[in-house]
Order: structure tokens, then sequence, then C-alpha cells
């Protein structure tokens, strides 16, 4: 605090933070209110009654369960899988002596600048080859593949400030590259693992480009969205269960974890200061 | 064995001749510790290198290649050489996504920017007060982009009952404008929510870089009678400016391959205004499955966003150790 604050400044942020809630309101609000009474917006007061029903009946109408269930086997499927391969890689690209150490490092750490759009039409040709299109692993290779470019960059940036004499101890006390790793590397370097974790877990189950072009019949939550809100279709209050559904989860997390979030993003892409 | 003299953390000086001069000490004495065992190395790292390889190195290069051929669903691939660059600039309708993606990428980091910056700055007076409306303006941008998209519909309704007709309806009774079926406003309709989810972090970031500097010297401001206008423009502008380069750099990065939120609100219409290369990219090969074409957009983008990232790449190249 600097001095004594002004009160402006904190109404000012006030109001702005009060702003952007409105759509997250309003989608609350339409979710739980008949849709005859809000035809004319879910702000409407001329009659006010709240009722469940449309978080009863969306799970007939739309295959919501089902998206669901696929959204947290991709997700969760992914985040594990980067989660193990990190850290091994990290350790072996910090700690290890191997040919192309540095160049492998490069290229992988650089790679963070690339758009989705770079994998599209490659992949899409090669699944169609493998007979991979709608298979979860058209999905989960890319999504664990793209990630090592800021995974491995934060895991191995912790790892600058391991203690090397650690590592000479286990040496002397007779440990092999491997089970320094297992032994003495990776279980002190679990909070930037978790922290990796969660960041891959709200890209995944917020991601919507590859999963909509390479799986079909069994679609995560985003894609699931984007089909039953494209028409211009009344069902205001049914779509809107399932935007809340689809963003429940990952909006806990992020909020639970933000602070991880923040500063992961900003390594992710690279331009740590 | 050979101790490093240098501390551990180097590399992070202030200028990039110092850093690469640190990097190379810590090369030349890292030499010496690392663990050579070059087997249990490789399997630490097979599965990371398969993966990459697959789902990064694999499609960069196999983009590039596809670009100078032309192919058309399943018939064969032939050669064309630079014929779909050609073609590309000849477009008019990439032509046009050249200018949406220029619009679309410098109004949403200007404006993300802009009032991340500014809301950052006005927090900084009181950390704590101002902490749950950070949460909450933050909150935007843990919400997926499909949610807030499906959100911004209902805000944008052509009819009355849209929020913001009926807002404008509060002066004007009866207003009603369909705000992204309308090619002058559909663009400016996406950046408006592109934005909504957007200003979390660079508030976040710009945050961090006003926190950072030092109290002292703010609180000298403060007992020489500066007003709070005048600590922003004078002292926390100036001095957060290093924190604020990385909120620009990570919006235009982000703009630049922007797709849910266009894809959601517009489909890239009305009559194709609010298409930006990574959405024409898609259009064009998975929709019109015109494959090369498609890749050649793609290298376009891919051009795009190493330009933007020359600093960032010369930085993380720089300290790879």
């Amino acid at each position: 605090m600097i001095g004594r604050a002004p009160f402006w400044t904190t109404a000012l942020v006030g109001i702005v933070a009060l702003i952007w809630i409105v759509p997250i309101l309003g989608i609350v609000v339409t979710s739980i209110r008949p849709p005859s009474e809000v035809t004319l917006g879910w702000w409407r007061l001329d009659q006010v009654s709240f009722t469940l029903s449309a978080w009863q009946r969306v799970w007939e109408a739309y295959p919501l369960a089902n998206a669901f269930w696929v959204t947290a086997q991709l997700a969760g499927m992914a985040t594990i899988a980067t989660m193990l391969l990190t850290p091994a890689a990290a350790y072996a690209f910090h700690f290890l002596k191997f040919p192309f150490r540095r160049l492998l490092l490069i290229i992988i750490i650089n790679a963070f600048v690339l758009p989705q759009q770079v994998v599209i039409i490659p992949l899409f040709q090669l699944w169609r080859e493998l007979g991979l299109i709608d298979n979860f692993l058209s999905v989960l290779i890319p999504y664990v593949g793209m990630s090592f470019a800021w995974s491995i960059f934060l895991v191995k940036n912790f790892l600058e400030d391991f203690p090397r004499e650690l590592i000479e101890a286990a040496k002397i006390d007779g440990c092999g590259a491997l089970s320094t790793f297992r032994h003495v590397v990776l279980p002190n370097t679990l909070s930037p693992v978790f922290a990796v974790g969660i960041l891959q877990f709200l890209w995944t189950w917020n991601a919507l480009l590859l999963p909509m072009l390479y799986l079909r019949s069994n679609v995560p939550l985003p894609v699931l969205l984007t089909r039953v809100s494209g028409t211009y279709d009344v069902n205001w209050d049914l779509r809107s269960v399932a935007a809340i559904v689809t963003t429940i989860v990952p909006l806990v997390i992020f909020l639970v974890f933000q602070r991880q979030f923040a500063s992961g993003s900003q390594t992710r892409t690279g331009a740590k200061e | 064995m050979a101790r490093p003299t240098a501390p551990v953390a180097v590399g992070r000086g202030p200028s990039l001749i110092s850093q690469a001069g640190d990097g190379r000490d810590i090369a030349l004495a890292a030499r010496g510790w690392r663990l050579k065992d070059t087997p249990a190395a490789w399997l630490l790292i097979a599965p990371v290198i398969v993966l990459f390889t697959i789902s990064v190195l694999y499609p960069l290069i196999e983009t590039i290649r596809l670009s100078f051929f032309n192919i058309v669903g399943l018939a064969p691939p032939s050669f064309v050489g630079p014929a779909n660059y050609i073609n590309l600039f000849a477009d008019p309708a990439f032509r046009n996504t050249l200018v949406t993606t220029l619009i679309f990428t410098l109004a949403t980091t200007t404006i993300s920017v802009g009032l991340g910056w500014t809301l950052a700055m006005l927090c900084a007076f009181a950390p704590q007060q101002t902490l749950p409306f950070r949460v909450m303006i933050f909150a935007a941008f843990g919400i997926s982009e499909a949610v807030s998209g499906y959100m911004w519909i209902g805000i944008l309704r052509p009819d009355t009952g849209g929020l913001l007709n009926t807002v404008i309806g509060l002066f004007s009774p009866g207003f009603a404008h369909p705000w992204l079926g309308d090619t002058n406003t559909a663009l400016w309709a996406i950046i408006v929510a592109a934005c909504w989810s957007g200003v979390g972090l660079p508030l976040m970031l710009c945050f961090a870089a006003v926190q950072s500097i030092p109290k002292s010297v703010l609180e000298a401001a403060y007992m020489d009678g500066a007003r709070p206008f005048s600590i922003m423009r004078h002292i926390m502008v100036p001095l957060s400016l290093p924190g604020v380069r990385v909120a620009i750099f990570i919006n235009l990065l982000g703009a630049l391959r922007a797709f849910d939120i266009i894809y959601v609100l517009t489909g890239g219409g009305p009559v194709r205004s609010t298409e930006t290369v990574g959405y024409f990219m898609y259009r064009e090969s998975m929709t019109q499955f015109k494959l090369g074409y498609g890749a050649a957009a793609t290298v376009v983008l891919l051009v795009a966003v190493l330009v933007i990232s020359i600093p960032a790449i010369i930085q993380r190249t720089a300290g790879a150790r």
C-alpha cells in the first residue's frame, strides 16, 4: 500500500470487476429460471421464479454425461502422461551429458511459439492413414507432445536452483544416473511438476480445435457445446446448463490455483524475465 | 571435480551480453560435473523425443513441404512450386484475411494490455482490498473459449433480448442491431469478447510488474505529495514497462493463433469478414479440403509468429544450458 490508498482507485476497479462477471451471472441465472420468463433477457423481473428443471432435463436432451466422462478421461490421461515424462526429460537435460543435448533442448523449448494450426493438416493426414481418426490417441499424442515445449522449460528452470551437492553426494553414495533421478531429484521436484499438471489439465479440458477435427463420435464438452449452441434454437436454459457443466471443473481448479497459472503461463510463452 | 566459481543462478543479468557471457562460463563449468551416462539419458528422454517429433517436428516440416503441393481431397498430390503462395496473395479473400488479422491482433493486444495495465496500476494502490476484484476479472480467463463464446452470443443477440441491445435500448427504445451479422460490427464484437477473456492475464502480469517496483520509490513520491495519477504516470508506467513487454508479447502470440472464439461467435462470417489467417487456414484445409493451399496459409501465419518471437527465441536460446 502506498500511503493512504485513494478510494476512487478501488471503486473503479470494483466497477470494472462487476461488469466483468455479468456474462457469467447471465448463464447462471438463465440456467435456473424458466425459459418463458427470460425470452426478453435473464435480468427481466416481470415475473420471478426459479427452477432446476433445465438441470434435470439437460442430461436427456444432450449427451452431456458422456461428454463429461470423455473430457475427464482425455484431460486426465494427457495430464498424467505430461507429469510423468516431463521431470525425467528435464532431469536428463539438466544433469546428464549426452550427444546433441543442447541442440535438442533449444529446439524443444523454442517450440512454444508454434501455433496449433501447424499440426492440423499433417496430423489429419497421418491419423487418416493410420486409422486413428476418432481414436483418443489422435488428440492425446499432440496434447502431450506439444506440452513439452513449455513443461520441460518450466521444470528445468526449477532445477537451475537445485543444489548440485545433492547430486554429487548421491554419486559418491553409489547412485547411478537413474537412481539419482528416482531418489534425489524427483522427490524434490514435485511442486513444479504439480504446477505443470494443473496447467496441462486446464488447457486440455478447454481444448476445442483438435478434438473437433479428429474426434467424431465421442466428443469432449467444448465440442459438444459448440454443436448445440451453433444453431438459433430457443433452449437457452438447457444450453446454459451445458455451458456451466463444461466450464465448472476447470474454473474451480483455476480459481484455487490461479497463482501458479499466472506464473506458468508466463513461462509457457517463454518470456521469463 | 572442477567446481563452478560463478553462482548457480547466473544468466539473469540485466543485459543480453552479460547473459551470454555467464552462459559460457556456466557451460564450461558444467561440462565437468554433468553425469556421463548416455544410455540412461536416452532412456529418460526417448518418450519425449518420440512424442515431440510426431506432434511438433513432423507437422512443422510436413506443413512447409505440403505448401508446395496441390492437394485437393484424396487425389494424389502434385508438385506446384510456389503456386500456392502466388494464388494466396492474389486471392482477395486471403488479402482481406491479412487485414482482419492485423486489426484483430493489434486491437485485442492494445485493449487487453492497455486495460490490464491500467487496472493493475489502480490495484497497486490497495492490493489487499482489490484482490477479490482481480480474481473476478481473472476468472474470465479460466473459462473455456467455447463457453465464453456462448455467453457472448447471448449478450450480442440480434433481437431486443440481447443485453447489449437492451442497454442501448434504454437510450433509444426498440434498438436492435445484429452485432454478429453485420460486416461492420462482427469483427469488433469478436474483439470485445476476446478482450473480456484476455484481460485477466495482462492484469496479473502487469500487477506483478508494478508490485516489483521498490516500495521506497513509491513512498518517496507519496511523501513529496504526488497525486495518484502522477504516481502512475511518472513512476509506475516507466518502471513496470519491462513486465508489460512480456504481456504484450504473450497477447500478440495468442491473438495470432486465435481460433476458438471466432469459430464459436461467427464461424468466420458474415461473408468471411471475421476470418484471421489462423481461421482461413482451417477453413481452406478442413472444410474445403484444399490441403496444400491451407498449408501455405499456415506458413504465412508461422512467419508472422516467428518474426514477433525473435527476441524471445534469442533470450531462450542464450539461456539454454
